[in-house]
């Protein structure tokens, strides 16, 4: 084994690792945007209103992500309506077709953790709410998504390493994040092992990163708030 | 005596799937009643309560606050809100405080009870900042305004919730068993802050199964058996010549 190419191209692989950051970052941020009202549709009493959410994740989390990268990218141009629309310089980009796929797909994940967490509330802080008189907009407002947040971490930090793993299929569609850089890199130079490793290692890192980032962000989200545990309101 | 009621409760029926648990409730409350229920567990007691603002839909019923009647609507077999504007202003002015607490744990004991008035009533902060505290000072949990609630023992977080309670102004306040999740020596300071209320001429209906506490505090005493009204009157001739037999038995078991 030759680590002498890893030395040399290293580079070139933060290159592609910062590309990978960014598809999971600008993904995860939309994804989340994107998550809120569906998980709020999908608490909905009305079949009407959580139909759409319903069948929303339950495509995206049924269905592969390389096949919803391939859907966006292949799929889109097939339209003449995207061809001629002002989005067409956007979506022909592999890019942004990546960043539209994952931010699909993770917003559905997403969508159904935070509908967790807000079922997990416990019933009787509710009943808090709507004893002063609250609007259901105020009792989201002020109560249920700043508690929501906190139970929310652990599972959505957790969501972010796999969207991280999952990135690397961005590299089937020519993006050049880090493993797309790191297969090219070894088309040249015929030492898969040692630039795998390399790459593996660096994803070790970043998902290192993204915990130790949510471990500090929880520990002081949930200082006063002992262990989230899920309890039923007693009827005495 | 023509003042009409602050609170008038007729015909409260509520039936859970096949449980018929209230079988038709009436009570009336004037201004400065202090009003406490008893009965057994599973009596119906809490469901009564919370039937008053609609934390449960009754079957049947009628809610009347200020002479002024809640709009109810049928729903599945219930009755819903019909004009959710009049049911949260109604819940606004009608206080409830709940067996377990139930702060809200991301917030510090002073913005729990000034979450209300703040941003439900839309007071003025400074003016809410003060009344809050000055609330904290009368349940005696002033010193503890900038901790959460889970550093605070059982007693002080239900004083909390009584200050987070006062803090909206209330007309009446219910209490649903305010002191049963407590340790039996924080009781004590739960009931002391509550007796005060009750001297100050507060308009307040109390589950409980504190009876001297009831005996002592109340205006009339109302017992509850199997969801109707089996016995009440004035406390005197509750605990000391009820005409219910169930009602001896109740309180000879418990007191
Ligand atoms: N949400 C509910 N669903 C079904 N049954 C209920 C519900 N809440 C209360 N009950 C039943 O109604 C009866 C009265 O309950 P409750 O009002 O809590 O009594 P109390 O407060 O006097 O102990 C009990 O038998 C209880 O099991
Ligand atoms: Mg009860």
């Amino acid at each position: 084994m030759d680590f002498s190419v890893v030395v040399e191209y290293f580079p070139r692989l933060l290159e592609g690792a910062w590309v990978s950051v960014q598809l999971v970052a600008l993904s995860v941020v939309l994804g989340a945007l994107v998550a809120l009202p569906i998980a709020l549709a999908r608490i909905s009493q009305n079949w009407w209103i959580k139909g759409f959410p319903y069948a929303y994740i339950f495509f995206f989390r049924g269905t592969p992500l390389l096949v919803q990268i391939f859907l966006v990218y292949y799929g889109a141009s097939q339209f003449d309506v995207v061809r001629e629309s002002i989005l067409w310089p956007i979506l022909r980009e592999p890019y942004w077709c990546a960043i539209i796929a994952f931010t699909l797909n993770t917003s559905a994940y997403t969508a159904e953790i935070f509908r967790g967490a807000i079922q997990a509330i416990p019933e009787g802080e509710v009943e808090a709410c709507k004893v002063v008189g609250m609007t259901k907009a105020q009792m989201y407002r002020r109560v249920l998504l700043p508690r929501a947040f906190g139970i929310v971490l652990p599972a959505y930090g957790n969501e972010i390493i796999l969207m991280l793993k999952g990135s690397a299929l961005a590299s089937t569609i020519t993006i050049l994040d880090l493993t797309g850089m790191a297969r090219t890199i070894i088309a040249r130079t015929y030492t898969p092992i040692e630039i795998f490793l390399a790459a593996g290692g660096i994803y070790l890192v970043i998902s290192m990163v993204i915990i130790a980032i949510f471990r500090q962000v929880e520990k002081r989200q949930n200082r006063y708030l002992g262990t989230v545990s899920i309890k039923v309101p007693d009827k005495g | 005596m023509s003042k009409a009621p602050a609170l008038e409760l007729i015909d409260i029926h509520k039936t859970f799937t096949d449980v018929e648990v209230l079988k038709g409730i009436s009570l009336k409350a004037y201004d400065g009643d202090v009003i406490s229920i008893l009965g057994s567990s599973g009596s119906g007691k809490s469901t009564f309560l919370r039937c008053i603002n609609l934390l449960e839909n009754p079957t049947k019923g009628e809610i009347i606050f200020n002479g002024e009647s809640l709009k109810l609507a049928s729903s599945g077999r219930d009755l819903a809100a019909a004009d959710m504007k009049q049911l949260t202003k109604m819940r606004q002015q009608i206080g409830f405080v709940f067996q377990s607490f139930n702060l809200w744990p991301h917030m510090t004991v002073l913005q729990n009870v000034m979450e209300g008035p703040a941003h439900v009533l839309k007071r003025p902060k400074q003016e809410v900042m003060d009344y809050a505290e000055h609330l904290l000072n009368k349940v005696g949990i002033a010193d503890k305004k900038h901790m959460y609630p889970n550093q605070l023992s059982g007693g002080q977080q239900q004083r909390v919730a009584i200050a987070r309670t006062l803090a909206m102004d209330p007309q009446v306040i219910l209490f649903d068993e305010p002191t049963s999740a407590l340790d039996p020596e924080l009781v004590g300071e739960v009931l002391g802050v509550m007796r005060k209320l009750a001297e100050e001429g507060r308009t307040m209906l109390i589950v409980t199964h504190e009876m001297s506490f009831a005996k002592e505090v109340s205006s009339e005493v109302v017992f509850l058996h199997k969801g109707v009204v089996e016995e009440k009157g004035t406390p005197d001739k509750v605990f000391n010549s009820p005409d219910s037999e169930r009602c001896r038995a109740f309180l000879s078991s418990t007191y």
